[in-house]
């Protein structure tokens, strides 16, 4: 007999991996803004241990204490007990979702099948766009008002990178399919061209499948898991015949990575599944990019959780950013989450923006006018918190610009 | 059990809405600590500072429930679990930190992290000396509640000698300091007493520590070993050179393999025991005493030395060390850990009758040892959901205890008696060292109102008003 009642749920085995000894707690930015047990990874592993035994109901408290974690697997990465935090949690939250089918409706739709449609997200896109040019943030609800001033500066026409085929002349050392991504694709343009360039330039064929979807990151952290699974199954076929899975948003990166908890068919996927910066790293590592000379300039590095924690990517932005010239200036020896977590800004604006906040505060004291983030959400989390006063950019783009001006230069040189 | 409304209530007023928890929720999730054992709480507390300790605890004995302090919960002996329904006082809201740089001291609040006060001094060149292996959850109040160790006591001594005074809130809920800022404080020496007392005699609301200066070097080194014995002969004949290693650390080959997985350090998988071993001061000092201990371990057959090139090689080695606990699960859900202490010489015995009781009851057991200083931690992993499981760890841990006795050893190196070693107390102490124990107790805490059934067994009492109880009755 068991409460839960979906295929989701945590397993017995995931739940005993946990031997309560608490070396994750000082991780958990939850914890550390609360310093309670139960905000914590260990509280949460055994709230779940208590629904499944019985002795805690299914209720609302159970739902507060899994929508109050952020999803950033700092926990997982602290934990020797090797749990897996992120899967865990994922199935806790389709747990809530079928318990409680008509709180957080709206977000799980949104989710898990909004973002797959480009002509949803189009028209969201022409909104913000819209309300960039005529100044009215004000009209939209306070929870959405950070996400639009950390925007970049939308199109007002859609465009995609979809069906994109580039770089297959000169004999490519592999080809990779590109993720386009729900926003990426027309929020994060340029990232995505820069990706593709400085792909193309390190050898690489190229390919955006036009019959890709959303990677399901969001749906499946929001208890929406049979529309991620639906997802990612889209894009286990759309991806089938390239060599590597390329994204360059660590969310998505970090989903496709574990596509085998999602859907049957994943597992495989997940093998060719690579974060851009390892990619772009692992390049200039094998001489295939260059690596340019100092610019004297210093640049902060911000580390996604879903890079750091969920991948454990912590060296390869690094040293894209010091291959671009930069000294690379640490600002958070733990990689607290930064409180964009996905839609965890939106659903909890409070929590969000007093991490925000501390994030920002760190980039502020390290007296840098750049700082690299390689995943959307964080991008936008800094630039609302930071003000105009540091740039916040993907470090594929600050690579890529580099080795723009490095060409203009000598193009300058020998002409 | 629900909570008594009234005693929310007036502990609301006390701290605000914020401040207490009486959910089942939350009574379940702050009913264990890191050990085996569950307790009962009422409701759960976190106050801010001194003042709203001692309300805390006049309102519960108002309400007459005890009242157990707690930090982290990475206590592996019970003690932050309540052995009766019990007001809890978490103490990790009390986190100020007060650095005295000219004096090198700080004025801490008791929910301070261990590694974050480090860090905190670590642009000062200072750092905390006491480094339990938890030192990145656990708080200061648990340091000093159980006098904890770390790998590097073996040079620098247990919390006890890093505490110069502390803050804490009495029975009567009153707030007393004691030691102070000199190394030996006059009168009677209370501070000692606080310290290592397991929340006891009250909660402890701010401490003076002393801050160490960071070494100017240090060098670490892995050695690996295809005997066990090799390994101990090492650590004694290292020791009887007459270096002071900063630590010297023994892992045996499940607990390497299992910290393996998570570290991927390319730690020496196929070696019976590791050994790391740690040298810091003077860099002439620092080469010429790295050298001994590479030597003395090539004399006892090293099969591999590997010196950490860099600070983050280093820190990589000390992150295998410090995850051994946690990494244990891999291979089953639970583990029962002991902590108890033999005389270093001693080491190949113990080891070798550790493997043999284990063996006998079909247990797997894996080793992790302070090795400097002949601290056991065997860690007996089994699947507590296997009915009399625990029942038969229990019983091997009681036969090491014992075993540790009998080789001139104790029963705790540093992790504190708690709840679950308290009924081994006996075979160490008298019922006169225990009694000693108990008046002591007394003058602070009259009717056990901090942490009741904690430490000394029942009965520990067997004196009163004159009587004495038979010894052995309460064993
Ligand atoms: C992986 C792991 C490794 C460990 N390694 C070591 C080690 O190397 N050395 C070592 O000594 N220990 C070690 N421990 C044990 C434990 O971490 C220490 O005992 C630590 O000091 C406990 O701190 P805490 O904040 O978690 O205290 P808790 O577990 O919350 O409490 C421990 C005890 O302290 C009391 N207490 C806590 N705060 C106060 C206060 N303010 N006033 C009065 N009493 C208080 C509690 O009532 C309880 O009795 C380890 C534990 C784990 C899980
Ligand atoms: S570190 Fe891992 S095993 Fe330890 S409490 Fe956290 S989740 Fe559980
Ligand atoms: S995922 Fe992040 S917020 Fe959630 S429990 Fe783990 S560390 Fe805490």
């Amino acid at each position: 007999m068991t409460v839960w009642q979906t295929k989701w749920a945590p397993t017995p085995r995931e739940l005993a991996a946990c031997v309560e000894c608490g070396l994750c707690l000082p991780h958990c930015p939850t914890f550390r803004l609360t310093g309670d047990e139960t905000a914590s990874p260990r509280g949460r592993l055994n709230a779940m241990s208590a629904v499944a035994a019985g002795t805690l109901p299914l209720d609302s408290a159970f739902a507060e204490v899994m929508e109050f974690c952020l999803q950033c697997r700092a926990c997982e990465a602290a934990c020797p007990s090797l749990v897996r935090f992120g899967r865990v949690m994922e199935g806790a939250r389709a747990e809530v979702a079928a318990a409680f089918p008509r709180e957080g409706r709206l977000g799980r739709r949104v989710a898990g099948h909004w973002l797959e449609s480009p002509r949803a997200v189009g028209v969201a896109t022409f909104g913000a766009a819209l309300a960039q040019r005529i100044g009215g943030r004000h009209w939209f609800p306070r929870r959405l008002r950070v996400g639009l001033t950390g925007l970049r500066r939308l199109p007002l026409r859609r465009r995609s990178i979809r069906g994109r085929d580039v770089g297959a002349g000169s004999d490519p050392v592999a080809t990779v399919g590109l993720l386009a991504g729900c926003v990426m694709d027309p929020w994060f343009a340029a990232v995505h061209e820069e990706t593709i360039g400085v792909l193309v330039s390190a050898g690489y064929r190229v390919v955006v499948p036009d019959d890709q979807t959303c990677c399901g990151a969001l749906a499946a952290h929001d208890g929406a898991a049979d529309d991620a699974a639906r997802l990612a199954a889209t894009n286990v076929q759309a991806f089938a015949g390239v060599d590597l899975v390329v994204a360059n948003a660590a969310g998505c990166s970090a989903h496709l990575a574990g596509y085998g908890h999602v859907v049957e068919a994943g597992t495989e996927l997940a093998s060719r599944a690579i974060d851009a910066t390892v990619l772009v790293a692992r390049a200039i590592g094998a001489g295939r990019l260059p690596q340019l000379p100092s610019n004297g300039r210093r640049a902060a590095i911000q580390d996604p959780c879903h890079l750091r924690h969920a991948q454990r990517v912590v060296d390869e932005p690094r040293s894209i950013l010091r291959a671009a010239g930069f000294e690379v200036v640490e600002i958070d020896p733990d990689g607290l989450c930064c409180g964009a977590a996905g839609t965890y800004s939106v659903v909890r604006p409070d929590t969000s923006f007093e991490l925000g906040e501390r994030k920002a505060a760190q980039v502020r004291a390290a007296a840098v006018d750049l700082v690299a983030s390689a995943n959307p959400g964080c991008e936008i989390q800094l630039r609302a918190h930071l003000g105009s006063g540091v740039r916040v950019a993907h470090p594929i783009e600050i690579y890529a610009e580099a080795l723009h001006s490095a060409r203009d230069h000598d193009l300058a040189g020998s002409g | 059990m629900p909570a008594a409304a009234n005693l929310v209530e007036d502990l609301r007023r006390a701290l605000g809405a914020e401040g207490v928890r009486a959910e089942p929720l939350d009574q379940r999730l702050f009913s264990k600590d890191a050990g085996v054992t569950r307790g009962e709480v009422v409701a759960v507390t976190f106050p801010r500072n001194a003042v709203q300790v001692s309300q805390v605890v006049l309102i519960a004995a108002r309400h007459g429930y005890p009242i157990v302090a707690r930090g982290a919960g990475t206590g592996l002996a019970g003690g932050a679990v309540p052995s009766q329904p019990a007001v809890l006082i978490v103490t990790t809201r009390m986190d100020d930190v007060v650095v005295d740089e000219a004096n090198r001291t700080a004025w801490v609040g008791p929910g301070v992290i261990n590694l974050d006060l480090s860090r905190r001094t670590a642009s000062l060149g200072l750092h905390f000396a006491p480094d339990p292996s938890s030192q990145a959850a656990c708080t200061l109040g648990g340091n000093v509640a159980c006098n904890s160790g770390g790998p590097h006591c073996l040079a620098e001594g247990s919390t006890v000698n890093h505490v110069l005074a502390v803050e804490f809130v009495d029975a009567r809920g009153q707030i007393l300091t004691v030691g102070g800022t000199a190394p030996d404080p006059a009168g009677l020496d209370v501070r000692s007493v606080v310290v290592g007392s397991e929340g006891t005699l009250g909660v402890v609301t701010r401490i003076l520590v002393k801050l160490t200066p960071n070494p100017p070097a240090v060098k670490t080194m892995l050695l690996a070993f295809s005997k066990v014995s090799d390994a101990a002969a090492t650590v004694s004949e290292v020791i009887a050179s007459g270096i002071v290693p900063a630590a010297l650390e023994m892992m045996d080959q499940p607990m390497v393999r299992a910290v393996e997985n998570f570290v991927h350090a390319d730690l020496p998988v196929a070696a019976a025991a590791v050994l790391l071993a740690e040298v810091n001061g003077h860099v002439a000092a620092v080469d010429a005493e790295a050298d001994v201990i590479i030597s003395v371990g090539r004399r006892h057959g090293a099969t591999e030395v590997r010196l950490a090139a860099d600070e983050r090689e280093r820190l990589l080695m000390w992150k295998a060390r410090k995850s051994a606990f946690g990494a244990i699960a891999q291979i089953a859900p639970d583990y029962y850990l002991h902590d108890t202490v033999i005389p270093r010489n001693r080491l190949v015995e113990a080891l070798e009758e550790i493997y043999a009781i284990a063996r006998r009851k079909d247990l797997l057991v894996m080793n992790v040892i302070h090795a400097g200083d002949g601290n056991l931690h065997p860690q007996l992993v089994f699947d507590g959901s296997v009915p009399g499981q625990l029942e038969i760890v229990k019983s091997a841990a009681v036969e090491i205890v014992e075993m540790s006795i009998r080789l001139g050893g104790t029963l705790s190196g540093e992790h504190g008696i708690g709840l679950e070693k308290r009924d081994l107390m006996s075979l160490v102490f008298s019922a006169v060292d225990l009694d000693a124990q108990a008046r002591l107790r007394e003058a602070f805490d009259q009717d056990h109102r901090f942490n009741p059934g904690t430490v000394l067994p029942a009965g520990s009492r067997c004196f009163d008003f004159g009587r004495s109880v038979a010894e052995g009755a309460w064993v």
